[in-house]
C-alpha cells in the first residue's frame, strides 16, 4: 500500500526520511489513515496539524474548513461524521474546554471523530508556549453525564504519526470520539521520520499493524446501528437518549441499558484499546509508570539508571483511558514502587493509585512549571527511593 | 394538517410536544407544502435543528433528521453540506437558538453564503425552558428573567443577516401561512444562504404575560403589524414603529455560494498537483 506521506516526500526532496515535525506528523497519519474532513480554529502549540490539513486536504478532494470558533468545529465534525466522513479536529487547551458539550453530543450520537489535544500550560490562557499534561482528566470527564472515553497520548514524532491513525480505527470501530494527546514539546520538536518507521507498533499490549484496514474495520459488538445520513437513509439522529430506532424514549430499562451499552462498548474492550509497552520487565523495585513526554524521559532515566547500577522497569502507556487495568495491576504486585512523573499535579496517578495502591506505593512527581521531567530529575528520585528503603 | 402531506412526518411520533395555539406546528406546515411543491428527497435533504421547542419540528420530519446541540445547528450542517454537497440543508432553529447561543453561527453562515436555508421561528421567548427573555424578546415585554419589564433592545434579524452576508433574506408570519410557505420555497430554491424569519407565537409563555391574549388574538396581531416589503418602501421610520416588514426583503443571486467556491479551488488545487508530482 502507498501511504500518503511518501507523495509529500517526493514533492519535497529525494530521500525516504526526513525531519518531521510532530503537529504535522499527526496530520500526515490522519491523511493516511482516511482523514478527509477537517474543521479547526487556530490555537498555539497545535496549529500546524491545521495548516498542513489545509495544505493537503484540497490536493485530495477532502473538506477544510476554518471555524469561527472550536464549538463550531467541532460540529462540523460530526455533521461530516454523520455522513460517513472521517472527520478530524485539532486544539489546545482553552479550545478543548469550548468543545465538550459537542464531544458528549459525539458520544451520544455515536458518531466517530478524532480530536488532537496538543496541551500548553493551564487553567486559562495559561502559557501558550510551554509543555503540559493538565487535560489529562478533562479528557476523560470533560463533558457531562456517565460516558466512556477513549484517550491516547504520543511521547514523539512517530507517536503522533502512528496514534493518529490508531485514533481513527478506534474511533470508527467504537463509534466514538477519540481524544489524542499530546504536548506543545511532542507537537513542535522535529525528528527523523520514515516509512518503516512508521508502518507498524511493536509493543508488549502487541503488535499494532496499520495496513490492514484500518480506517473501516469492523464495528464492535456493542455498537448501535450506525445512522449515517444518505447512503439511501435517512435517519433520525439526536443527543437525547434514545433506542435502537434513533428515537429519543424516557423508559427507564431502555435508557439505562443504552448508556450502559455505550460504556460498555469500551469497557469490554481493553485487551485491544490499551496500548503499552513495558521496558526492563520485572528487574528493580522501581517501575516508572509514563505517558506522553515523561516517557521519553522514562526510557531515558532508565538507561542512565542501569549505568548506574540501579534497575528500573519502566511502563510506557500509550492509551490512558480506558485505565490500563490489567497492566498496571501485574506491574503494581511485582513491584514495590511505581513512580508517576507528569506535568501536572498528579492527575494519573490518581488514577493508577486508586487500582495499585493495595499492592504497591505508588508516588506521584508532578511538574507545572512548563518544562519537561528530565531523566536526571527520575533517577535521582528513584535512587532516592530505593535509598529510602534501605534504610528502613 | 392535510393527509398529502402525512409522507413527510413521523406519524408514530405524532402527537407533538407543542402546546395548543403555539405556531410552530403552522410554520412547520408552511414547510411541508414547501416540501411537496419542492418535491424533496428524503435521502438528500437533511433537516437540522438546535434545540428548543421549535428546533424540535426537525424530529417529526420523515428526511434525514439532525436534532444537535443548542445553539449549533447551523455549525452542524455546515459540515454537512461540505461533506454532501448534493444535500438539501434545511436549518430549524428558534430566536434563543438561532439569536442567542447560536448567533455567532448565524452570522458565519452568512458570510460564507453557504447553500443552507435557515428558519428561525421567532416567538420572542425562550418556550422550551418555560418563558425567559431571549434577544428577540421586545423591550418592556414581560418574561420569568424579566419579570419587570425587557430593559435590552432586541435585533432586526433580516438586517442583521443581510448585513452578514445572507443571499436571500425573508420573513413570513404563522398567520400568513401561504406566504411564508412560498418564502421557503424560494428560499431553499436560492443557491447560497437563505433567511427566513418565520414569526410564530408562544401563547403559553410569552402570552401568559403580554398583550394580546390567547393565540388567536396573537395570530391577529401578526396579521395587523404585517407590512410588505414593497409597501415599507414607501413609509418612513415613523410609520414602521412596531411593524413587521415581511415578504423577501433582499436576494442577491450573483454572490459566489461557498461550497462551490471550495470546489473550485479544489479543482485548481488538484490540477497543480497532478502536474508536479
Ligand atoms: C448549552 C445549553 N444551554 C441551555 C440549554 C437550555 N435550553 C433549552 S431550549 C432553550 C431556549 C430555546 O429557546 P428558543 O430557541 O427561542 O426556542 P423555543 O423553545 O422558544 O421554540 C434553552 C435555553 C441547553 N439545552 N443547552
Amino acid at each position: 500500500m502507498e501511504l500518503w506521506y511518501t507523495h509529500l516526500l517526493r514533492e519535497k526532496l529525494d530521500q525516504d526520511s526526513l525531519l518531521v515535525q510532530g503537529n504535522r506528523a499527526s496530520a500526515l497519519g490522519a491523511l493516511d489513515a482516511g482523514v478527509r474532513f477537517f474543521a479547526g480554529y487556530p490555537i498555539t502549540p497545535s496549529s500546524e496539524i491545521m495548516e498542513t490539513m489545509a495544505r493537503e486536504l484540497p490536493k485530495v478532494g477532502g473538506v477544510f474548513l476554518q471555524m469561527e470558533d472550536e464549538i463550531a468545529s467541532i460540529c462540523a465534525c460530526i455533521g461530516g461524521s454523520l455522513t460517513g466522513e472521517i472527520s478530524m479536529t485539532a486544539t489546545s487547551g482553552p479550545g478543548f474546554s469550548l468543545m465538550q458539550e459537542a464531544i458528549g453530543y459525539a458520544i451520544m450520537a455515536e458518531a466517530p471523530l478524532v480530536i488532537v489535544n496538543v496541551m500548553r500550560v493551564g487553567p486559562s490562557t495559561g502559557r501558550p508556549t510551554a509543555p503540559s499534561q493538565g487535560d489529562v482528566m478533562q479528557a476523560r470527564w470533560g463533558t457531562h453525564g456517565d460516558h466512556p472515553a477513549i484517550v491516547l497520548a504520543a511521547s514523539n514524532v512517530v507517536d503522533m504519526y502512528r496514534l493518529t491513525m490508531a485514533a481513527v480505527r478506534f474511533a470508527q470501530r467504537f463509534r466514538t470520539p477519540v481524544t489524542l494527546l499530546a504536548d506543545e514539546v511532542v507537537g513542535h520538536m522535529r525528528e527523523s521520520f520514515s516509512a518503516e518507521k512508521a508502518g507498524r507498533y511493536r509493543l508488549s499490549s502487541g503488535d499494532f499493524d496499520f495496513t490492514e484496514n484500518y480506517s473501516r474495520p469492523d464495528l464492535v459488538r456493542e455498537v448501535h446501528p450506525p445512522h449515517q445520513l444518505g447512503a439511501f437513509r435517512h435517519p433520525h439522529v439526536t443527543g437525547l437518549v434514545h433506542d435502537e430506532t434513533g428515537f429519543p424514549t424516557n423508559d427507564p430499562q431502555k435508557s439505562a441499558e443504552f448508556l450502559r451499552e455505550l460504556h460498555d462498548k469500551v469497557a469490554h474492550h481493553r485487551d485491544e484499546l490499551c496500548l503499552y509497552d513495558v521496558k526492563n520487565e520485572g528487574r528493580g523495585r522501581v517501575c516508572i509508570v509514563a505517558y506522553g513526554s515523561c516517557a521519553r524521559s522514562a526510557r531515558a532515566a532508565m538507561d542512565l539508571a542501569q549505568h548506574e547500577g540501579i534497575p528500573v522497569e519502566v511502563l510506557h502507556l500509550y492509551t490512558l483511558f480506558p485505565l490500563p487495568v490489567e497492566i498496571l495491576q501485574r506491574v503494581a504486585r511485582r513491584v514495590e514502587f511505581m513512580l508517576i512523573p507528569e506535568l501536572n499535579l498528579g492527575q494519573y496517578a490518581r488514577e493508577v493509585r486508586k487500582m495499585a495502591e493495595q499492592w504497591t506505593t505508588v508516588i506521584s512527581m508532578g511538574k507545572i512549571d512548563g518544562t519537561l521531567i528530565t531523566p536526571r530529575e527520575l533517577v535521582d528520585r528513584v535512587s532516592d527511593l530505593v535509598g529510602k528503603y534501605e534504610n528502613v | 394538517m392535510t393527509s398529502a402531506l402525512d409522507r413527510f412526518l413521523h406519524t408514530d411520533r405524532l402527537p407533538h410536544i407543542w402546546c395548543a395555539g403555539c405556531g410552530a406546528g403552522m410554520v412547520t406546515g408552511a414547510f411541508l407544502r414547501a416540501a411537496a411543491k419542492l418535491d424533496l428527497h428524503k435521502d438528500t435533504t437533511a433537516i437540522i435543528g438546535g434545540i428548543g421547542c421549535s428546533s424540535r419540528a426537525a424530529g417529526y420530519l420523515d428526511f434525514g433528521t439532525v436534532h444537535a446541540i443548542h445553539g449549533r445547528a447551523l455549525a452542524f450542517a455546515t459540515g454537512i453540506k461540505m461533506a454532501r454537497p448534493d444535500f438539501t440543508v434545511i436549518v430549524f432553529t428558534g430566536d434563543g437558538d438561532g439569536a442567542a447561543i447560536g448567533g455567532n453561527h448565524l452570522i458565519h453562515a452568512c458570510r460564507r453564503n453557504i447553500d443552507i436555508t435557515c428558519i428561525l421561528f421567532n416567538n420572542s421567548i425562550y418556550g422550551m425552558t418555560g418563558g425567559q427573555a431571549s434577544p428577540m424578546s421586545q423591550e418592556d415585554d414581560v418574561s420569568v428573567t424579566a419579570p419587570y419589564g425587557q430593559a435590552e433592545r432586541s435585533f432586526d434579524l433580516c438586517r442583521l443577516t443581510e448585513a452578514a452576508g445572507a443571499t436571500y433574506v425573508a420573513r413570513g408570519t404563522a398567520y400568513a401561512g401561504r406566504e411564508l410557505e412560498r418564502l421557503i420555497r424560494d428560499g431553499v430554491r436560492h443557491k447560497g444562504f437563505s433567511f427566513i424569519e418565520a414569526v410564530s407565537q408562544c401563547p403559553t409563555e410569552y402570552g401568559k404575560r403580554n398583550p394580546p391574549k390567547g393565540a388567536i388574538a396573537m395570530l391577529e396581531d401578526q396579521r395587523d403589524r404585517s407590512v410588505s416589503a414593497k409597501e415599507a418602501a414607501g413609509m418612513t421610520p415613523e410609520e414602521l414603529e412596531g411593524k413587521l416588514i415581511t415578504g423577501l426583503i433582499y436576494k442577491d443571486e450573483s454572490a459566489p455560494e461557498f461550497q462551490e467556491s471550495y470546489q473550485r479551488m479544489v479543482e485548481r488545487v488538484q490540477q497543480d498537483f497532478d502536474g508536479t508530482s
